[in-house]
C-alpha cells in the first residue's frame, strides 16, 4: 500500500450493515477518488459497519482492509481493489509477558472468526490465516486482551500486559455457575489437572494431598483401591462418617459412600473387611480438567445439605472450539515399591522365653522331642538366639518335625519376599474437535493394576463423552457421560484379622521360611487342609492370596444432559438431569480350613445404586446503571435415591473349592439392605455488584427430605457472601497491585439416612423370626444445622510475583443426627438423637511466589498451611459429659464437652505424683483403674510446599508435605512388641529379666524405686499390652516427599511436519521418602471399621509403597 | 408474551411438585425389615442367643476360674491365676441386656395377644438373664432397665435383694400362667418344640436354682420354700429326666449351628486342668473320653488323661508331656448346649435333703450323678458308686464335687455355686493373684462409667464396696 498521498484527505463516515459497494460509493462521493474493482469484490455480501470521524483516508482504508482483507492500490485518482489471492499466510510468533517470560496456553484468534490456536510450552504459535482478517486477538487468563495486526515479517513477538486491576480469573462455583474470582466472598482453591496428575495417581484424590490448605485426606491403606475420605476444615460431625466433603462431577453429586463386606470392625470380628472402593475412586484422572475446592458452607449453600462439609467440584475436560480433529494419546507405567518396613528383629527365634533344657539353656523343639516339650505352637519370638545351634524344627517335606536337628537360623526376608513390585499401566486416547457452534470430546482409557500383594489388582476401562452444541441461536444442549468399568479377580482383605495378610506379617516368626507355606495345601489334601505348621491363628498367606479371594465387577455411569435456553435478553433458563448409577457384583470366597470357616464360605453381594437429580435454574442479568450490576437466579432440584443390595451367603460348602450358593451345606442366608430417599429443594441467588469494586451475594435454600420426621422435614438456610476489592477502593502503595477482602456467613441444613424415624425389627436367620434392633429409632429429631463464618484477604504484590491468601473461619454444627452410644441397659447400644454442638475454628494460608522469572528459567513455589481448632461445645440432650465416637482395638475416640471429636482415650500407665511409672509387686507396670486422654488424632497443623522449576523445555515439580502433631495408636506395634518381633525388644533378653524404670507404691503411701525383676517377655507383654494406648501410641507428625516429576517437552522444531503437534515425556515418583517416628509402615493411616474410616488408629496396616513411573503424552 | 405465560405456568408446576412431600412417608418406609411381631417372633433368636452366649462364657471364663481347663502355654497372668481384667464382664453385660430387651418385647407382644404361655416363657428367660447378671455383678439395673424406647437412657441400679424378690415372684406367676390347653401356635421353638409342659418345668427348675442361690440369706426362708416346692410336684412340676431338661440341641443346620465357627479354637492353646481331670481319674469316670483327649509323653506315646495345674508357676518346659486337651466333638455340629440340666435339679434336692428339709439325700445324689453322666451321653458303670470318692458320704462337699461336674459347660453356674458354698475346694498356688482368693464378682462394663456415670456411682453404694472383684454380693454375705 502506498503511503502519504491519502493523508491530506479527512473523512467522517457513519455506515452500518451495508455492502462494500455502498462504502466505496460513499467515499467516492466525499473525495475525488474512484474505486476500481472486479466481480470478486462486488459480489461480497459481507455486511460492513464503518464509523469514522475526521480520519484520513489511509486510516479508513486500513480499517476496511482489517475487516474485509481487501487490499487497495492507488494510481492517480483511481483506487484499485484486490482480493488477496496470495497463498494463505502462516503467521508465527511468540507470546510473552512484560518480562519476556513465555506464556504457554495463550489463545491466538483471527479476529471475527473461529480460526485460532494456542501457544505451546515456549509461548510459540503458528496460525494459518484464513484471509478474512489480518487482526489477531491474543488473550491469556490474567492478562489484558491484545489486538495485533499481522505483519509480513513472518514472526512476531507479542507482549501481554498483566491484567492486575480486573482479575477476571473465572472459577466454577456451586451449580456449575462460572464466576469471576474477585466476586467470591469465600475461599476456594482450584487445582488444575496438570498439578493434580503430575504423579499419575491411581486414585485421583491422592493428587490433592498437600496442595490445598485445609483439605485432609485419610485412608486406611487397604489395598489397590484404597478408599479415601476427604474432609475440609476439620471434623464437624460426631459421626465419623459424617465429615466427608461432597464430590460433584459436572454437576452430578457423588456420595462418598462405601458398602462394607465382612466385619464391621477392623479388629478381629467376622470376615476381614474388604475395601471395594467408594463412589469417587473410579473416576479417570485423565478426564479431569480441574478440581475446585469450596471449603466452607458459604461456598456450597446452594448444593444443599450434602455440602455441609464443603464440596469438591470436578469439571471434566470438554472439546476445544478449534477447527480440526485433535487427538492425544497418553501412556504411563508406574511401579510400586515398598520402602518402609517395621524394624523386624532377626536375632531370636520362636518361643515363649520360658522353655529351658536341663542345663537351663533356652531350647526349641517343633513338636515334643528328646530335647523337651513342644515350643513350636507359640507365635512369639522370645525363643533361643540364633547362634549356630541345632534343634528339631519343622520339615516341609514331612510336614512335621524334622528327623534330625536342623541349623537354628533366621530367614531374614520371610516377610518381604511375600510382596512384589506393583505395576500399573494406563493408556488413554482422547479425540476432540469443534467449531463455533459446539465441541465434543471423547476419551477411552484402560488401566491395569497389579498390586504389591500377589494375585491382587484390578483392570479398569473408562470412557467419557463430553459434548455441547448450539442448536439454534437461543438454545444450547449438551451432555457429559463418564462410564467406568472395574474388574478385579481379587481385592485384599484388610484389618487386624486372621484373613488379612497384614495379620500374617505380624505373626510370622524369624526362624520360619516363607517357602514352607508356598504349596498352600497339605500333601494329598488339596482344597481340604491348608499348610499351617504353626499357630492355627495364622492363615497361610498364600491361601489368603490365591484361595480366599474377593472378586469385584463394577459398572458406574455418571452423566448429565442439559440445555441452556436464552428466553429473552438477560434471561436464561438451564434445565438439567443427571444420573449417578452403579452396579457391583462382589463375591467373597473362603476355602476349607481357613481360620474363620473350617468348611469354607461363600457370599455374593449384588449392589445397585441409582441417584437422579433434576434441576432447573433461571438466571436474570441486568446492569442497572453503569455502576450497579444485578443478577438473580432461582432454581429447584429434585433428588431421588435408590439403593438395592442383596447379600446371599452359605457357610459350609459341600464340595470344597466350588463357590456357588447351591453348594452350601444349608440354605443360603439372604439379607436385603435396600434404601430409598428423596429430597426436593428450592433456592435463589441474588448477586449485586457496585462499580466492580464491591460484590454481594445472597442465597437462600429450602429443602424437604424424606428421611426426617414429618413435622421437621422442611428446613431453610441462607447465606451472605461479600467481597471488597480494596485495591480499587483505597489508594494503596503500588507494590500492592491487588487486595481483596471477603466475608461470608452461611448456614446449611442436613438430613440423614432413611428409616430412623420408626421402629423396625432386624432380620434374623431363624424362620419367621426377628430381633429387636440395637439402635433406637427416634420419631421426632430435627435437621442438623451448620453455621459458618469466614473472612479472608487476598493480596497480589510486586507485579504478581507474590500472592497471599489468608482465611480465618469458624464453623458451628448443631443438632447433629447421630447414633449416640447408649448403655445397653437401656435395651439399645445406640440411639438416634440430635446431638450437641461442635465448633471448628481455623486458619488457612496460601502463599505463591514466582521466585525466579528469567527468560529461560523460572521457579515458582506455593506454600499451604492450615490449622484447625476443634471443640465439642455441647453433647446430646441429657448425655452426661461424654460420648463415644468410635473405637479400634482398645483405643476409643471420645467426645467430651470442651474436648475434641478426635480425642483418643484409653488406658495409660499408673504414674506417681512426679510422673514416674508405677509398678506392681511383680515388677510389672500397674493396671490403672480408669481410661484417660492419651492424645488427639488430629494434627496441630498441616502444610504443603509445591515447587515448580522450568528450564527451557524441562520442568521439574517437587511436592513436600507434612503434618505436625496428632497421635496414632498402633495395634501392630502392640502385637509385634508383645511377641518380641521388633529390634526394640532386645533389652533384657540375655539377662532374662527386666527391672522396669519406675517406682512402687509402698503400703504407707510413699513411693520407692522399683527393684523387682520381671521375666522379660512378661514385662513386654504388660508394658505394651493392647489396652495400654499410651505405650502403643506415637506422634503422627511426618514429612513426606510426596511427589517429584520431571517433564520434558519436545520442542516443536523437532517435530517438523510429522503431524505431531506436541509431545512430552515425564518421569515421576510419589511417596518417595517419609520422615516419621511411626514404627510401622506409614503414619498416614486409619482404621477401616466396615464402612467407617476412623482416624488416629492403626489396625493391621498393609505396607504402603513408593511409586515410580514414566508418562508419555503426544498430541496430533 | 405467550412464551412467558407458558414458562410461568410450567415453573409454577415445577415449584409445587418440588415442594410436595406427600409420598415421603412411603419412601421412608423400610423395605427390608418388619415393623410388627407376634409373641413367637423373637423366641428362637432369644433361645439361641442366650444359649450360645452362655456356652461361650462357660468356655472362656468359668473353665479358667473353676480349674476345668487352663490356657497353655500361659506365660503369666490369666484368669486361672485370678488376673481379672476390667472388661471381663463386658460381653455378658451387653448380651444379657440385649436379650432382655427382646424378652421384654416378647412379653409385651404376648400380653397384647393374650397368650399366657409365651408370656410365662418370657418371664422365665427374664429371670434367668437377670439372675446371671446380678450373680456376676451384684446390683444391676432392672426396674428402669430396657426402657430406652420410653426415653430412659440412664436406668438406676437395683439391689440384688430386690432383683431376687422380683424374679422369684415372676417365676411364681409364670408357673400360674402356663395353660397346656392353649397350644403354642407360632414357629416351633428350638428348645422344647412348643411343649408347654416342658417350658413349665424349666420355669420351676429355675425357680429351685435361684432359691438355693440365695439360701445363705436366712431371712429369705429359701429352704422352706424349696422344700414346699419339691414336695408339691403337681403345683410345681420340675424336670424328671435328662430328655426333658433344658438342653439345646444344636442341629448344625443354619442358623442353629455351633457357636464355634471354627471348632479348633475351642481347644487352641488350652489344656485340661489337673484338678478337673485328676478327680475324674480317681473316679475312673466314663465322662473322660467325651470331655478330654489322652495325654502323651515326649515320644508321643499315650499316658492316659493328664492335665496341667491351673495357675502353675515357672516355665512350661517343666511339664515333660503333652497334656490332655478338650475333645473337639463337644463343639462340633451337631452339639448340645446345657441351659439347665435335670441333674442340677437332683443336686438341688440332694442339698435340700442334706440340710434336712426333705428326706433321702443319697437318692437324689445318686440320681444327680447318674443324670450328669447321662447328659454327656456316657454310660454309668455299675460299680461307679462303690469307689470311696463316688459314694455319698453325707457331706455337702461330696454333693458339690459331683454338682461341679454336672454343671460342666453350664454358663457361670460352677463359679456361682463355688462362691455360695466354697466347694469344690480348688488348689491354690503361689502364682495366683488376688491373694489366691476366688473373685467374688466382676467389675461393671467399662462403658457404664461413660454412659451412665451418675447411676454407676449410686450402684457402688448399693454394692456396699468398691467396684472390684473382691466385693461380695448380697447373697454371698
Amino acid at each position: 500500500m502506498d503511503h502519504g498521498i491519502f493523508e491530506e484527505v479527512n473523512l467522517s463516515i457513519d455506515l452500518r450493515d451495508v455492502l462494500i459497494t455502498e462504502v466505496f460509493a460513499t467515499i467516492e462521493e466525499k473525495t475525488e477518488f474512484t474505486f476500481v474493482f472486479d466481480e470478486k469484490i462486488s459480489s461480497s455480501k459481507q455486511p460492513l459497519t464503518l464509523i469514522v470521524k475526521n480520519e484520513n483516508l489511509e486510516s479508513v482504508l486500513g480499517k476496511i482492509s482489517a475487516v474485509t482483507g481487501f487490499h487497495f492500490k492507488k494510481l492517480n485518482n483511481t483506487i484499485s481493489v484486490f482480493k488477496t489471492d496470495v497463498p494463505q499466510q502462516i503467521l508465527r510468533g511468540k507470546v510473552m509477558d512484560t518480562e519476556g517470560f513465555p506464556l504457554a496456553g495463550a489463545t491466538v484468534m483471527e479476529k471475527g472468526t473461529t480460526n485460532g490456536t494456542i501457544t505451546d510450552f515456549d509461548g510459540n504459535f503458528s496460525l494459518k490465516l484464513s484471509g478474512v482478517s489480518t487482526t489477531m486477538l491474543i488473550s491469556f487468563m490474567g492478562f489484558e486482551e491484545k489486538e495485533v495486526v499481522a505483519n509480513n515479517s513472518g514472526f512476531q513477538e507479542i507482549t501481554l500486559i498483566n491484567d492486575t486491576n480486573t482479575l477476571n480469573e473465572v472459577v466454577v462455583t456451586a451449580l456449575g455457575i462460572k464466576r469471576e474470582e474477585k466476586r467470591l466472598g469465600f475461599s476456594q482453591a482450584t487445582i488444575d489437572s496438570k498439578i493434580l496428575n503430575q504423579a499419575v495417581p491411581n486414585n485421583w484424590s491422592s493428587g490433592l494431598k498437600g496442595k490445598v490448605a485445609g483439605l485432609n485426606i485419610i485412608s486406611s491403606g487397604s489395598g489397590p483401591l484404597n478408599s479415601q475420605q476427604i474432609t475440609l476444615r476439620g471434623n464437624n460431625s460426631l459421626n465419623p462418617n459424617g465429615n466427608n466433603a461432597l464430590i460433584v462431577v459436572d454437576g452430578v453429586p457423588i456420595n462418598n459412600e462405601m458398602t462394607a463386606s465382612g466385619s464391621s470392625s477392623a479388629y478381629m470380628g467376622g470376615d476381614s473387611p474388604v475395601d471395594y472402593g467408594n463412589g469417587i475412586s473410579d473416576l479417570n484422572a485423565d478426564d479431569i480438567k480441574s478440581v475446585t475446592v469450596l471449603k466452607g458452607p458459604g461456598a456450597t449453600a446452594l448444593y444443599g445439605s450434602r455440602a455441609a462439609n464443603g464440596a469438591l467440584i470436578i469439571t471434566t475436560k470438554s472439546g476445544k472450539k478449534s477447527k480440526g480433529l485433535g487427538v492425544s494419546y497418553n501412556s504411563s507405567v508406574s511401579f510400586d515399591v515398598i520402602q518402609r518396613w517395621p524394624d523386624y528383629q532377626n536375632e531370636y527365634g520362636q518361643g515363649t522365653g520360658k522353655s529351658f533344657d536341663s542345663d537351663g539353656n533356652p531350647y526349641y523343639s517343633y513338636g515334643s522331642s528328646e530335647d523337651g516339650g513342644n515350643t513350636g505352637s507359640t507365635s512369639s519370638a522370645w525363643g533361643p538366639k540364633f547362634e549356630g545351634q541345632f534343634f528339631y524344627q519343622y520339615d516341609p517335606e514331612l510336614e512335621g518335625q524334622s528327623e534330625e536337628r536342623q541349623l537354628w537360623r533366621p530367614y531374614k526376608n520371610n516377610r518381604k519376599d511375600f510382596w512384589r513390585t506393583g505395576v500399573t499401566t494406563s493408556n488413554n486416547i482422547t479425540l476432540q474437535g469443534g467449531d463455533k457452534n459446539g465441541s465434543m470430546r471423547a476419551s477411552v482409557g484402560y488401566q491395569k493394576n497389579e498390586w504389591i500383594m500377589p494375585n491382587t489388582g484390578y483392570e479398569r476401562i473408562t470412557a467419557s463423552i463430553n459434548a455441547n452444541y448450539q442448536i439454534s441461536e437461543k438454545i444450547k444442549i449438551g451432555s457429559v457421560v463418564n462410564y467406568n468399568n472395574r474388574n478385579s479377580d481379587n481385592l485384599p482383605g484388610t484389618g487386624y484379622n486372621n484373613g488379612s495378610v497384614a495379620y500374617f506379617m505380624i505373626f510370622q516368626n524369624p526362624n520360619i521360611d516363607l517357602d514352607w507355606y508356598r504349596p498352600i495345601w497339605s500333601e494329598g489334601q488339596d482344597q481340604i487342609q491348608k499348610i499351617a505348621p504353626f499357630s492355627s491363628y495364622i492363615d497361610n498367606p498364600y491361601l489368603i492370596a490365591y484361595e480366599a479371594t474377593n472378586p469385584l465387577l463394577s459398572d458406574q455411569i455418571v452423566g448429565n444432559i442439559f440445555t441452556n435456553i436464552n428466553l429473552a435478553s438477560n434471561l436464561e433458563l438451564m434445565l438439567r438431569t443427571s444420573l449417578n448409577t452403579y452396579s457391583q457384583d462382589r463375591e467373597q470366597k473362603r476355602p476349607y480350613s481357613i481360620n474363620r470357616y473350617s468348611k469354607g464360605y461363600y457370599q455374593s453381594q449384588d449392589i445397585n445404586k441409582q441417584e437422579v437429580n433434576s434441576d432447573f435454574l433461571l438466571t436474570y442479568n441486568k446492569e442497572i446503571t453503569k455502576k450497579l450490576g444485578f443478577s438473580f437466579s432461582a432454581g429447584g432440584n429434585a433428588m431421588t435415591y435408590k439403593y438395592r443390595r442383596t447379600d446371599a451367603s452359605a457357610e459350609g460348602l459341600v464340595v470344597p473349592g466350588v463357590y456357588k450358593l447351591a453348594n452350601g451345606v444349608s440354605n443360603p442366608i439372604i439379607t436385603t439392605h435396600d434404601r430409598n430417599k428423596s429430597v426436593n429443594s428450592f433456592y435463589g441467588l441474588l448477586s449485586l455488584s457496585f462499580d466492580n469494586k464491591i460484590f454481594v451475594d445472597l442465597t437462600g435454600r429450602n429443602d424437604w427430605s424424606s428421611t426426617l420426621p414429618k413435622e421437621n422435614n422442611s428446613f431453610f438456610y441462607p447465606s451472605v457472601n461479600t467481597s471488597f476489592i480494596l485495591s480499587e477502593i483505597l489508594n494503596l502503595p503500588s507494590a500492592l497491585s491487588y487486595l481483596k477482602y471477603r466475608f461470608s456467613y452461611a448456614q446449611v441444613g442436613n438430613d440423614t439416612n432413611p428409616y430412623k424415624t420408626s421402629k423396625y425389627y432386624s432380620q434374623n436367620a431363624f424362620p419367621s423370626s426377628a430381633t429387636v434392633p440395637t439402635t433406637l429409632y427416634n420419631a421426632d429429631f430435627k435437621p442438623e444445622i451448620t453455621t459458618s463464618y469466614e473472612t479472608g484477604l487476598e493480596a497480589r504484590m510486586f507485579k504478581n510475583r507474590l500472592n497471599l491468601d489468608a482465611t480465618v473461619y469458624q464453623t458451628l454444627t448443631k443438632n447433629q443426627i447421630i447414633s449416640v452410644p447408649l448403655d445397653i441397659t437401656t435395651g439399645y447400644s445406640r440411639g438416634v438423637l440430635n446431638s450437641g454442638e461442635v465448633r471448628n475454628q481455623g486458619v488457612e494460608l496460601t502463599m505463591t511466589g514466582k521466585i525466579v522469572k528469567a527468560k529461560n528459567f523460572s521457579w515458582s513455589s506455593t506454600l499451604t498451611w492450615a490449622k484447625n481448632w476443634n471443640e465439642v461445645l455441647e453433647l446430646a440432650d441429657g448425655i452426661d459429659g461424654q460420648q463415644e465416637i468410635g473405637s479400634g482395638g482398645r483405643a476409643t475416640l471420645i467426645a467430651k464437652v470442651g474436648g475434641t471429636t478426635t480425642a483418643i482415650y484409653g488406658y495409660g500407665f499408673v504414674r506417681s505424683p512426679d510422673g514416674q511409672i508405677v509398678y506392681d509387686k511383680k515388677g510389672l507396670p500397674a493396671y490403672p483403674d480408669e481410661i484417660q486422654l492419651i492424645g488427639d488424632a488430629s494434627p496441630d497443623w498441616k502444610a504443603g510446599l509445591f515447587n515448580s522449576f522450568k528450564l527451557g523445555n524441562v520442568a521439574l515439580n517437587v511436592m513436600v508435605d507434612g503434618q505436625y502433631g496428632g497421635i496414632i495408636y498402633s495395634q501392630s506395634h502392640h502385637k509385634l512388641t508383645q511377641m518380641g518381633k521388633l529390634t526394640s525388644t532386645f533389652k533384657g533378653r540375655e539377662e532374662g529379666f527386666i527391672v522396669g524404670e519406675g517406682v512402687v507404691l509402698n503400703e504407707d503411701g510413699t513411693y520407692s524405686p522399683n527393684t523387682t525383676e520381671a521375666i522379660t517377655p512378661d514385662w513386654y507383654n504388660r508394658y505394651y499390652r493392647r489396652a495400654n494406648v499410651e505405650s502403643n501410641s506415637f506422634t503422627a507428625s511426618f514429612l513426606k516427599l510426596r511427589e517429584v516429576s520431571l517433564q520434558y517437552n519436545l520442542p516443536s522444531r523437532f517435530l517438523g511436519n510429522s503431524g505431531i503437534l506436541g509431545m512430552d515425556i515425564s518421569i515421576f515418583g510419589s511417596n518417595l521418602a517419609t520422615i516419621s517416628d511411626f514404627p510401622i509402615y506409614d503414619p498416614e493411616t486409619a482404621a477401616l471399621n466396615g464402612d467407617t474410616i476412623l482416624p488416629g488408629i492403626e489396625m493391621g496396616q498393609m505396607p504402603s509403597p513408593a511409586t515410580y513411573g514414566i508418562n508419555f503424552k503426544v498430541n496430533f | 408474551m405467550k412464551n412467558i405465560k407458558i414458562l410461568s405456568l410450567s415453573l409454577l408446576f415445577l415449584f409445587t411438585c418440588l415442594a410436595c412431600t406427600k409420598d415421603f412417608e412411603e419412601i421412608n418406609e423400610d423395605p427390608n425389615r418388619i415393623a410388627e411381631i407376634s409373641p413367637g417372633t423373637l423366641l428362637n433368636p432369644i433361645i439361641y442367643g442366650l444359649a450360645t452366649h452362655n456356652a461361650n462364657r462357660a468356655a472362656s471364663i468359668t473353665f479358667d476360674l473353676m480349674q476345668v481347663s487352663v490356657p497353655f502355654p500361659s506365660v503369666s497372668g490369666g484368669l486361672h491365676r485370678y488376673d481379672v481384667s476390667q472388661n471381663i464382664g463386658n460381653s455378658s453385660w451387653y448380651w444379657y441386656y440385649r436379650w432382655l430387651n427382646n424378652i421384654k418385647e416378647m412379653r409385651l407382644a404376648s400380653v397384647k395377644a393374650e397368650d399366657p404361655n409365651y408370656e410365662a416363657i418370657a418371664l422365665t428367660f427374664q429371670a434367668l438373664a437377670y439372675a446371671n447378671l446380678t450373680d456376676i455383678f451384684g446390683p444391676v439395673p432392672m426396674t428402669e432397665a430396657v426402657n430406652g424406647e420410653e426415653g430412659n437412657f440412664y436406668p438406676k441400679f437395683d439391689s440384688q435383694e430386690f432383683i431376687y424378690q422380683s424374679i422369684l415372684a415372676d417365676l411364681e406367676r409364670a408357673n400360674d400362667l402356663y395353660n397346656p390347653e392353649i397350644s403354642m401356635v407360632y414357629a416351633e421353638d428350638i428348645l422344647f418344640q412348643n411343649d408347654v409342659e416342658k417350658w413349665r418345668k424349666l420355669t420351676n427348675s429355675l425357680h429351685l436354682r435361684l432359691l438355693l442361690r440365695i439360701s445363705n440369706r436366712s431371712e429369705t426362708n429359701a429352704f422352706q420354700k424349696l422344700s414346699e416346692m419339691i414336695q408339691n410336684p403337681v403345683q410345681y412340676p420340675v424336670f424328671e429326666n435328662t430328655q426333658e431338661s433344658a438342653i439345646l440341641q444344636v442341629t448344625g443346620v443354619t442358623p442353629n449351628v455351633s457357636p464355634w465357627g471354627r471348632p479348633q479354637d475351642f481347644r487352641l492353646s488350652v489344656k485340661i486342668s489337673e484338678f478337673f481331670i485328676e478327680n475324674l481319674n480317681l473316679l475312673e469316670d466314663p465322662r473322660r473320653p467325651i470331655i478330654a483327649t489322652l495325654a502323651s509323653d515326649l515320644d508321643n506315646e499315650p499316658i492316659g488323661y493328664k492335665g496341667i495345674p491351673s495357675a502353675y508357676d515357672g516355665p512350661e518346659s517343666q511339664f515333660e508331656y503333652n497334656a490332655s486337651t478338650f475333645n473337639i466333638a463337644q463343639v462340633t455340629n451337631p452339639m448340645k448346649i446345657f441351659i439347665l440340666p435335670y441333674s442340677e435339679v437332683e443336686f438341688i434336692k440332694a442339698e435340700v435333703a442334706q440340710k434336712g428339709f426333705i428326706s433321702n439325700p443319697e437318692e437324689h445324689y445318686i440320681s444327680g450323678v447318674k443324670a450328669a453322666i447321662e447328659q454327656l451321653d456316657a454310660e454309668v458303670p455299675e460299680n461307679y458308686f462303690e469307689s470311696e470318692l463316688a459314694m455319698y458320704d453325707g457331706t455337702l462337699e461330696r454333693i458339690m464335687l459331683q454338682k461341679y461336674y454336672a454343671l460342666y459347660f453350664v454358663d457361670y453356674q460352677q463359679w456361682f455355686e463355688h462362691r455360695r458354698t466354697g466347694f469344690p475346694i480348688l488348689p491354690k498356688t503361689t502364682a495366683m493373684d488376688n491373694n489366691g482368693v476366688m473373685p467374688s464378682r466382676f467389675t461393671y462394663h467399662t462403658d457404664v462409667q461413660i454412659n451412665n456415670a451418675e447411676n454407676y456411682r449410686k450402684a457402688l453404694e448399693l454394692l456396699g464396696g468398691s467396684d472390684d472383684i473382691s466385693t461380695k454380693v448380697w447373697w454371698d454375705n
